[in-house]
């Protein structure tokens, strides 16, 4: 979770309050969240762009995002840093789609979420499984682990995927998602 | 991925998957359309990808946070707050004088067809709220002061029988001066007289009760329902 590294400088309930009030256009707010949290967000935007140039346009396009989306975070239950960090690496990976292979659009889950169906305790769950997600990654086969950070790092397609391990497309495919089950599996391991 | 014929025998298959490989940007084509459109309204879908969303983004745990140049900052609060074409719609939250009703108007109208979209110019604009003493009446009233133009939003209220609403503009030490009578629907606007133009910050709005056609001797004859002075935004 984001928020472990950040939760030295604000707790999750000062981010929170900080989006609430940037949801009301309050800007001292909004120049407080990108001080608490530009850091985070232009590392990310940096490990998926490996191009200083452009994370800090693609960090940018993200603050815009929040300052115009910050009222849709409360209905989505996302935890803060996972909604901040999720915008500014599908910020990041749009632009570097954009630069590989013609756009492609894959905001839509970072901000357009309608209300969610889970409760807080199933995303309390899912919070604590996702501490167990590098541990677990590093549990399955290799090659799964490899194509499931490529997928969310590098902003890798199928058809990447398929062409880097030289394996059909559908195989490619067959392979993620029993990597994603295990995955999952392994997460909700006590 | 849409030649998956014999393969799919084998493929594992479930809502829980999409929800990974949407969250993960995995989709493409149909299957994306599909996924997204399943946001909108399938709140147990939503949660399966806000579920993967926190899972996935533990990946990001390892990555050091990296203090951006300060230029990006400045260069980010230009872009977003020193526009000089600030939507009415921003304006109109930030001032404090707007009831609830009054901003859920606005935002029911799309705040367009209450005003001008954007002052181009960059020209103030003043606002005012005219809510009845005793009359159930509320209006919202923009004005542009760089087109000279009043946007005005009814709320509330409706004309008695057989009479009409007027509006009139009233500045220090001088007569009220008639802006025409509010018409029916819930927007509409006025063109104010050139030589109030310039005296925005000045300007009372008020709307008086009157006969149907509207005041017969040019100055308000009927009681005075509504009065606010306009304010800059």
């Amino acid at each position: 979770m984001g928020e472990v590294e950040q939760g030295r400088l604000m707790d999750r309930e000062q981010i929170e309050m900080l989006i609430a009030r940037v949801a009301m256009n309050d800007r001292a707010a909004f120049n407080a969240l990108y001080d608490a949290t530009s850091a985070k967000l232009f590392g990310v935007s940096l490990r998926v762009l490996s191009n200083r140039a452009a994370a800090e346009d693609a960090m940018q396009d993200s603050f815009v995002k929040i300052w115009k989306n910050a009222s849709r975070y409360q209905s989505n239950g996302l935890s803060p840093m996972t909604w901040l960090i999720t915008i500014a690496r599908n910020t990041a990976i749009d632009r570097l789609c954009a630069t590989r292979k013609g756009h492609v659009d894959i905001d839509t889950p970072g901000l357009e979420l309608a209300a969610s169906g889970a409760g807080p305790e199933q995303l309390a769950v899912a919070r604590g499984e996702a501490r167990r997600l590098v541990s677990c990654l590093d549990e399955l086969a290799e090659d799964r682990g490899a194509a499931v950070r490529g997928a969310y790092l590098d902003g890798q397609s199928y058809a990447d995927l398929a062409e880097a391990f030289s394996v059909p497309l559908n195989t490619m495919r067959t392979w993620l998602r029993r990597g994603l089950i295990s995955l999952r599996e392994c997460m909700s391991r006590e | 991925m849409n030649e998956n014929s014999d393969m799919t025998d084998d493929m594992p298959q479930g809502d829980d998957l999409i929800a990974a490989e949407l969250a993960m940007g995995l989709l493409e084509g149909e299957e994306l359309s599909q996924a997204t459109a399943r946001l909108a309204h399938d709140p147990a879908f939503v949660a399966l990808v806000t579920s993967w969303q926190e899972r996935l983004v533990a990946m990001t745990d390892s990555i050091e946070p990296v203090v951006p140049p300060k230029r990006v900052k400045k260069k980010l609060l230009k872009g977003l707050f020193d526009d000089p074409r600030v939507p009415l719609g921003e304006r109109l939250w930030v001032w404090k004088g707007l009831s609830l009703a009054a901003i859920a108007l606005a935002a029911y109208l799309g705040i367009q067809n209450l005003g001008p979209e954007v002052s181009k110019t960059g020209g103030p604009l003043y606002a005012a709220q005219l809510g009845g003493q005793s009359v159930p009446l509320l209006v919202v009233a923009v004005l542009d002061a760089s087109r000279g133009e009043i946007a005005l939003g009814r709320v509330a209220g409706e004309e008695a029988q057989g009479r009409a609403f007027e509006l009139w503009a009233i500045v220090p030490e001088a007569a009220p001066v008639s802006l025409g009578l509010l018409q029916e629907g819930a927007a509409m606007r006025v063109t104010l007289p050139e030589n109030l133009r310039n005296r925005g910050a000045e300007i009372t709005l008020a709307i008086s009760d009157e006969p149907a056609g509207g005041s017969p001797t040019g100055a308000p004859t009927g009681d005075v329902l509504a009065a606010a002075a306009l304010v800059e935004i």
